[in-house]
């Protein structure tokens, strides 16, 4: 049984790491991808607090349902996105901090974070067949295309760290294991990491990939009938994303957080210096950023095509190549 | 076939339904005919002249309510308008829907806006009138009046 | 004023509805999202749907068919929700004043917050039009 003290510490760690810092840290990213999306375009951008705003107004607006859609699943689905981001940010965040003492992860746990981050996308399939709309319909069956296509080039490239760490299934482990020097130096972690990179795009539902969002095409796709508080909470819940899947790339190929360089060794865990590991994280986001920026979306059956043939050839090479030892 | 040539072509053809030819231009051409012949004049320009059902377009003219059908011969630049005449009172014609499916949609407007009868037309619904619109009150003739009482027509200035 | 409507002001979400136009006030407006007169540096972006709506811009004088289309949308819209209409046609049906099929100005249907004049107006008096009406909202409320 867990004691009171540990129990508090549970609710910090939920509450701080998960929600606080990654809301805070996700809502900044946000802005910078608005911000360097129009510059790119040559126009001025958002203010610094502009999707703050973006949620606090939603807020305020009153919520409208739609006669006839289910009132649990319409209310609960963004509930169960947010409550999935946030379980992810705490064991990601535990990790980061302190990957080597007893309270952190536990055996598996990235297999159970691999699950959790099927939750965002379920809740937005959920909610767009909650609410009793054609096109919602149609935006949440892409939105399940779209995961069927790209979960198996995920699992395949996340498990090149796995293996390179020695069989460990803890992501402190694998952290630790890139002490010696992280995995995107290696060959191996180096396609890997370019094969998340693209699921990581279609997870957010970013171009090239953001089919089921497709705003002038069915008018807002799954999130049609929303409004109100369950909106701003999928927005919430779309800005966390932009900390969480970086974070957990960065865990995975980068060597978290911390001092790292690209494959020499420098120091230990205790030292955590925030320049690097806001560097790496900044980073990941302007790659996604100018990946969004300078394609156009693609077909449902072209993305399908793409993440279970190129993707797929390059994950198994890098597990091939990772099992090889390079 | 040349311009003059069509027009003779239909001359001879037609002649005892052929009210007036008026030649307004190289590239149009107005013919005036008799209501009862307008199938068997329309049908002969579209199948063996090879011309192209364009539109019709009605109006009230006063003293009488005329259609004109507008067909293109494109191989030769040329615009006929079969002008036919009816009256006032009791407007009808045959319809044309039957032989052309273009003019099916047109003849329809035409009904509804101007209440001209197209017999033997197969689906006479409303076009493009809202579906509160009074029966029997054609907002393109000469004598429409108001009838919403609901209406604002000044610009309250 | 209250937090509510000082969000909604610095956040607008635009929709655009017409009522039967001749599209040149809507070319107008699609005009204004394009990176010359950005609008994305007041926080406006264009909605997809009705129900992520904050502003409703409307074009076009409304015709019958249009009118109880328009009246169902504007049931839909999530208060609180202002509403400019854009163009002679949306202010007092312009030209079309005496037409048998537009019985009646949009302001006499649902309550306008702010008029923009011309047959288009340019983008830059629709943007002012659009700066004038926050103003305006911020300064009475």
């Amino acid at each position: 049984m867990i004691t009171v003290s540990e129990g508090i510490w549970y609710i910090v760690y939920l509450l701080g790491y998960g929600f606080l810092l990654t809301a805070v840290i996700g809502l900044v990213a946000s802005w910078i991808d608005r911000k360097v999306t129009a510059r790119v375009q040559y126009r001025v951008g958002p203010p610094l607090l502009q999707p703050a705003i973006d949620i606090v107004k939603l807020l305020g607006k009153e919520t409208v349902i739609p006669a006839g859609a289910s009132r649990f699943a319409f209310l609960a689905a963004p509930l169960l996105g947010l409550a999935g981001v946030i379980a992810v940010s705490t064991l990601l965040w535990v990790n980061n901090f302190h990957p080597s003492e007893a309270e952190a992860g536990f055996m598996g746990d990235l297999i159970v974070v691999v699950y959790l981050l099927t939750l965002p996308s379920l809740s937005i399939i959920l909610g767009g067949f909650a609410s009793r709309n054609p096109l919602a319909s149609i935006g949440a069956s892409r939105e399940m295309k779209l995961i069927l296509s790209y979960e198996l080039p995920f699992v395949l490239a996340v498990l090149v760290p796995v293996v390179k760490s020695g069989y460990a299934l803890k992501l402190g482990a694998i952290l630790e294991a890139q002490q010696g020097g992280v995995f995107i130096g290696s060959w191996s972690g180096l396609l890997a990491f370019v094969v998340v990179m693209m699921c990581v795009q279609a997870k957010l539902a970013l171009v090239p990939f953001d089919i089921p969002d497709a705003e002038t095409e069915i008018c807002g796709g799954p999130l049609i009938e929303y409004s109100g508080a369950p909106l701003a909470v999928y927005r919430l819940m779309k800005n966390m994303l932009l900390l969480t899947l970086p974070l957990f790339v960065i865990i995975l190929f980068m060597g978290g957080v911390g001092y790292e360089g690209l494959g020499g060794p420098e120091s230990g865990y205790t030292r955590l210096s925030p320049l690097y590991g806001a560097l790496k994280y900044v980073g990941v986001v302007a790659l996604i950023t100018v990946v969004r920026n300078t394609n156009p979306r693609v077909r449902i059956d072209q993305a399908m095509r793409f993440f279970w043939g190129p993707m797929t050839i390059i994950a198994v090479i890098a597990l091939a190549l990772a099992l090889k030892g390079w | 076939m040349t311009r003059e040539e069509v027009l003779k072509d239909i001359q001879t053809k037609f002649g005892e339904v052929i009210i007036e030819v008026f030649d307004k231009s190289p590239k149009r051409a107005y013919i005036e005919i008799k209501p009862t012949a307008i199938v068997p004049v329309a049908k002969y320009i579209f199948r063996d002249l090879g011309a192209r059902f364009n539109i019709a377009s009605g109006v009230d003219a006063g003293t009488h309510i005329e259609i004109l059908y507008h067909l293109t011969i494109e191989s030769i630049n040329l615009l006929i308008s079969l002008r036919v005449k009816l009256d006032r009172e009791n407007p009808a014609i045959d319809s044309l829907a039957t032989s052309f499916e273009a003019a099916n949609w047109i003849e329809r407007e035409m009904h509804e806006l101007l209440g001209i009868e197209f017999k033997g037309h197969p689906d006479m619904r409303r076009l493009l009138l809202s579906d509160q619109w009074p029966e029997g009150v054609y907002p393109l003739r000469q004598d429409y009046e108001e009838w919403d009482e609901t209406a604002i027509r000044d610009r309250g200035v | 004023m209250g937090m509510k409507l000082k969000a909604l002001l610095k956040s607008p979400w635009v929709f655009h509805l017409s009522t039967g136009s001749c599209n040149n006030c809507d070319i107008e407006v699609l005009d204004c999202l394009t990176p010359r007169f950005d609008i994305e540096r007041f926080g406006m972006l264009l909605a997809g749907s009705i129900k992520h709506a904050d502003v409703l811009l409307i074009t076009g004088s409304c015709n019958r068919q249009s009118v109880e289309r328009l009246k169902r949308m504007y049931e839909q819209v999530p208060k609180p929700c202002l509403v400019v209409a854009i163009g002679e046609c949306a202010m007092s049906r312009g030209m079309f004043i005496h037409s048998y099929n537009c019985p009646v100005p949009l302001d006499k249907i649902i309550p306008v917050d702010a008029y923009i004049p011309g047959c288009p107006p340019k983008p830059e008096a629709i943007l002012a039009g659009a700066v004038k009406l926050i103003q305006k909202v911020s300064g009475t409320a």
